[in-house]
Order: structure tokens, then C-alpha cells, then sequence
């Protein structure tokens, strides 16, 4: 019980004294100079006590720059396609095997697009183009290419980019973006390749 | 003394025979019935060397007349002359002999093939310079051809063909046996899949030349190219009627592939089918009274004919998961197609009238099949080798031979007559 009370009183003490600090925020803190123990170091001099350094807030440190201030978009368009790409503006559409429905992720990688599209990517004009892996027929691919670019284009349209920006072309198994003959290769090169072509 | 005779006899017919050595006979005249022995001692050339004439004019003709399915060739005994004994000797029924002279920049070929009896079976000289000598063995050889059998053999006729070996794909042509490869477009863009018109004169292909897939239309020779608008998207496949200035091509309106049909001048164009599905690869039965081609509509690319209105359509395909590339033989009665059979696409031909269908198996990948004029061969491409290639090979399958070996090599498309 004794014991009690005298932590209690210690504690009472603590928090009274933390009070006093809080409410005296005016009060300059001593400036501690460490102390620099080491074996083999000379006698330390104590430097003098330096002023304390001021440091000018200015209004900027306190705003966000990047969603206010317009981005610098690349005035190259192979740059800025790399650039879009990159930063995930415009998005492909991937197809399962000899499809040309839009699953979940195309939707979702065409609604990402379709709003850079409709903000920052307003001036410019988009070429579609379709693909297919390798495992089909040409002929038949260069038409399956072409359903898919005008399904990612009809989609885009329905979410508000303007469908006279939006062109299309089919390029079937031409042109592959992977050049291997496996399953991954195959389902990245089933696209619908979202290309901007300038204002 | 019987032991040595059949010795002897043994070594001759095993020495390399002059001129000749470079000859393969395919054909088995056991096999053959209506086969004719011929020997072709090599020609009496004054003015020139041998050896000039050699490479462009005696090897392939005597090529072409080894693989006529009309001749075979009787293996002449070196450096012996020619008498009745020896061309009875190597079972010979015909003898070609041929002189060839020049004259100015010239060169003058006389053929004459007679009988046992020494009777002349035909009979035809020639003229051209060095460089048409090649050209000048491939008519004799037809002209041989068709001295027996009332009709012309394939070695004039050209494939075409879209090759990638100067950095883009472009259309190319080539002789029967693949000699002569030239590129008659240079867009320095994608351009493929050519087609022949009828009289020979022309090709119909895609090039994206402008951004677009675009029909154009090219002269032989690489002259007089015309873009064809057709107002729609697309514009693959695009094949000549072989009755009329009539092109049959897939066309595309909002992602919607249908088989349509544009005159030779952009006008006229006329939708044949309408189905939601996608249509592809349209091609003319040798009358123009119908077009095969390829429709999703049942869950996977398959082959089905109409009439040329676009009435009537039916289904020709039923094996195979994934079928393309459908063309008709030359009399109408078969078409070939793209099969994909356990994984790998395979050439098949399918007899129209009773259905019977059968595989031209081979290594790889083997699609686009084309027949020659005459129907006898088919040519294809094919990945066995690791590239695209274009091959050749009898209807039965047999004799491949591959024909193109720079870069790779696609599309290939025979030309619709013989000469």
C-alpha cells in the first residue's frame, strides 16, 4: 500500500513537471553539444554554441505539386506512347484464345484509359490495333484482329471517348509483340494495342 | 565372260552420265501406266559453250520433263553415240535431240522428238536472248507436254508469293520450280496475301502501305498500281472472279469481317453474307458460280461454300477444330484446305462430290495450299525448316520440294493459267 502511493506520488510529480514543460513552449532548449567519446581521438575541444539554425517555411513546401500543376507530357509520339504506357494512362486489352469478348481486366484496363483520355489525353487521337497469337491462320486472324481493336474501340466510346478520334487496324499474327511460341508469349500478343497518334 | 558383260553393264548404268548427272526422275515408271521413256542426249551447241547453255536451258528442261507425269527419262550411256540398239537398250520410246546456235545476241533452239521409228513426234525452234533461256526450256518442256497430252504442262505458270528477305514484307514472283524470284511491289510496308487474276496479267493483295489494310491492284511486271477503295476496313483476302473483273474480299464495317464482292474499279460493291460472326477467305470456284469461304459461325473457324450471290451457303468442313485457306482445284471437283489436326495445321483435300477427305501430312506448321493450272501439284508454306517457307508438292502428297530459301516466305498464290 505504502508502496503504491510513493510510484503514484512519482508519477503525479512527472506528469506536473511534463504540464509545466508543455504549457512554457516559449522556453529555449539548452543546446546539448555531443559529447564525442572515442579511444584513440584527441582531447575534445567543446565548440562554442552556435545560434540555432532558422529555417524559412515557405507557402510551396506545404502543396502538393503534381496533382495541380499540369504534367509535362513528352512532345515526341513514340515517347509519349512509352511515356502513357508507362505511367499506365492508356492500357492494351488482352483476349483469351480466338475471342474477341472484353473480360474484367480488358474492361478495367479500357475505363483507365478511356478517363486519361477524356482529362489529359483530350488532344489526342487514338489508333486501335488488333492482334492475334501465332497458333491461328493468317486470313482468319486478320479478321479476328479486326473485331477485336472495334470491340476495345466500341467500349471506348461507350465510356465517353469521342468514337471519331478512335481509328482501327488489324494487323492479325503479323506483328507480335513477343516473339516466343509459349503461352505467354501467346496471351501477350493477343491485343487490342492502344496507340496515340498525335492531336 | 557372262559375269563381266553384266558388270560392265552395271558400271555404265551406275557411271555419272554426262549432262544428265544433275536428273532425278520422280517418276516410278512401274508405278506409272501412261509413262513414256524419252532420252535427251545433251545438246549440240556450236557458238557458244555447253556450259552456258547448261544451267539456264538443259537442266531445267529436262527438270520440267522429269517431273510432267508424262515423261520419264531414259539415263543415255555416256559418250556413246546414238543409235536405235542404244535407245532400245535404255528402253527409250522417244528421243529428244537439241541443237543450239546463236545468232547475233540470240540464242536459236531446235527440238525434235521422234519415235523408235524415227518418225518426228515434234517438231519447234526457238529463239531468245541468253537471258530468256530459262523461259525458253519452260515452254518447250509445256509444248512437250502438251504434244501428248492436248494440254499444257504447269512450267510456265509463276507464283506469287510475300516475302520478308529485304526488310519488310513485299510481293514477290516466281517460276514453277522456283527459279526467277523478283519483287514486282515496293511499298516498304506490310503487303501480302496476292492473288492472280485470271489471264495472268495481274495481282490483287493487301498492303499497309497507308496505315490502313488497302486492296491494291499491280501488273506483273511491277507496273500500274492502283489502290482499290472500297469505303470499308480491312480489305484481306481479296481474290479475282475468274469469270469477270468481279474481286471477292473480306471487308469490314464496325469490326464486323463479311465476305463482299467490288468491281475491279471500286464500284459495285455487294455484301454476301451477314452473319454477326466473323467471315474470312473468300476464293471462286473455277466457274464463278460460287465462293468458298471461312465462317466463325459455329464456335470455330470452318469452311463453307455459297453461290456467288451469297445464297446457299453449306459447310464443307467437319474435322478438324480450326480450317482456313479453302481453294478450289482446278476442275472444281476438290477443295484444299488449312486443317488443323492434334495441334498442327495440315494441308487437306476434300473431294466436293462424296466428302472423302484426306491429310497431305508433313513436319511443322503447313498452310495457304494453292494448286497449280494443271491441278496436278499443290504449293504451300510451311515452318518445318524453323522459317516460313513455300514448298511444292504433287496432290498425293509426294516429290516435296522446297522453293524459296531467303528470309522467310509466305502466301503463296499459283497463277491461274498455264502460259
Amino acid at each position: 500500500m505504502k508502496k503504491t502511493s510513493k510510484a503514484f506520488a512519482w508519477t503525479l510529480c512527472v506528469v506536473v513537471l511534463g504540464l509545466f514543460a508543455m504549457a512554457c513552449p516559449k522556453k529555449p532548449k539548452p543546446v546539448v553539444t555531443p559529447q564525442v567519446v572515442a579511444d584513440t581521438a584527441p582531447p575534445v575541444v567543446p565548440e562554442p554554441p552556435k545560434p540555432p539554425v532558422e529555417t524559412k517555411v515557405e507557402n510551396k513546401d506545404f502543396v502538393q505539386e503534381t496533382p495541380i500543376q499540369r504534367e509535362t507530357l513528352p512532345a515526341d509520339i513514340e515517347e509519349l506512347n512509352r511515356y502513357a504506357q508507362s505511367h499506365g494512362y492508356i492500357q492494351d486489352a488482352y483476349f483469351g484464345y480466338d475471342e474477341s469478348g472484353l473480360s474484367a481486366d480488358a474492361q478495367a484496363a479500357l475505363t483507365s484509359s478511356a478517363n486519361w483520355l477524356k482529362g489529359d489525353g483530350k488532344g489526342y487521337n487514338l489508333l486501335v490495333e488488333g492482334h492475334c497469337d501465332e497458333r491461328g491462320t493468317e486470313q482468319y486472324n486478320l479478321a479476328l484482329g479486326d473485331k477485336r481493336a472495334n470491340t476495345a474501340k466500341e467500349y471506348l466510346a461507350t465510356l465517353g471517348v469521342d468514337g471519331s478520334r478512335i481509328r482501327t487496324v488489324s494487323y492479325g499474327e503479323e506483328r507480335p509483340f513477343d516473339p516466343g511460341h509459349d503461352d505467354a508469349a501467346w496471351a501477350r500478343n493477343r491485343r487490342a494495342h492502344l496507340v496515340l497518334v498525335g492531336k | 565372260m557372262r559375269t563381266l558383260t553384266a558388270t560392265l553393264a552395271t558400271m555404265l548404268l551406275a557411271l555419272p552420265l554426262l549432262a544428265q548427272t544433275e536428273i532425278q526422275t520422280t517418276i516410278d515408271p512401274t508405278k506409272a501406266t501412261n509413262v513414256l521413256r524419252i532420252a535427251i542426249p545433251a545438246p549440240e551447241v556450236t557458238g557458244a559453250t555447253f556450259d552456258s547453255v547448261n544451267g539456264p536451258l538443259f537442266k531445267p528442261l529436262t527438270r520440267d520433263i522429269s517431273m510432267s507425269g508424262i515423261f520419264a527419262i531414259a539415263p543415255l550411256p555416256p559418250n556413246v553415240a546414238i543409235t536405235p540398239e542404244v535407245l532400245q537398250r535404255i528402253n527409250a520410246q522417244l528421243l529428244l535431240k537439241l541443237a543450239v546456235r546463236t545468232e547475233g545476241e540470240d540464242f536459236v533452239v531446235e527440238a525434235r522428238m521422234t519415235d523408235t521409228t524415227g518418225q518426228t513426234q515434234f517438231g519447234k525452234r526457238y529463239r531468245g536472248p541468253a537471258a530468256a533461256l530459262t523461259r525458253l526450256a519452260h515452254m518447250l518442256a509445256s509444248d512437250l507436254v502438251r504434244s501428248l497430252n492436248g494440254k499444257p504442262g504447269p512450267f510456265l505458270s509463276q507464283i506469287g508469293f510475300a516475302s520478308d528477305r529485304d526488310g519488310h514484307w513485299e510481293i514477290w514472283l516466281m517460276d514453277w520450280d522456283g527459279g526467277n524470284q523478283r519483287a514486282i511491289t515496293h511499298h516498304g510496308a506490310l503487303s501480302i496475301l496476292p492473288s492472280w487474276s485470271p489471264d495472268n496479267e495481274r495481282m490483287v493483295y493487301t498492303s499497309f502501305a497507308r496505315g490502313t489494310s488497302d486492296m491494291y491492284i499491280i501488273n506483273r511486271r511491277g507496273g500500274g498500281r492502283i489502290r482499290v477503295a472500297t469505303g470499308l476496313q480491312l480489305n484481306t483476302s481479296a481474290t479475282f472472279s475468274p469469270v469477270s473483273n468481279d474481286i471477292a474480299f473480306v471487308g469490314s464495317i464496325n469490326g464486323n469481317p463479311d465476305i463482299y464482292v467490288i468491281k475491279d474499279d471500286g464500284s459495285g460493291r455487294r455484301r454476301l453474307t451477314t452473319s454477326g460472326t466473323i467471315e474470312s477467305t473468300p476464293e471462286w470456284s473455277p466457274n464463278g458460280r460460287q465462293i468458298s469461304f471461312t465462317s466463325g459461325r459455329s464456335g470455330s473457324p470452318q469452311i463453307y461454300v455459297m453461290d456467288a450471290e451469297g445464297a446457299n451457303v453449306r459447310r464443307i468442313s467437319f474435322d478438324g477444330d480450326w480450317n482456313d485457306d479453302a481453294t478450289f482445284s482446278p476442275d472444281g471437283e476438290q477443295i484444299a484446305y488449312t486443317s488443323r489436326v492434334s495441334g498442327r495445321f495440315q494441308i487437306r483435300v476434300s473431294n466436293l462430290t462424296n466428302g472423302e477427305t484426306r491429310i497431305l501430312a508433313g513436319e511443322g506448321s503447313n498452310e495457304q495450299p494453292t494448286w497449280s493450272p494443271d491441278g496436278k501439284w499443290i504449293a504451300f508454306q510451311s515452318n518445318r525448316s524453323g522459317k516460313w517457307q513455300i514448298y511444292r508438292m504433287r496432290v498425293d502428297g509426294s516429290d516435296i520440294e522446297q522453293l524459296t530459301f531467303n528470309g522467310e516466305n509466305k502466301d503463296p498464290d499459283w497463277s491461274k493459267k498455264s502460259e
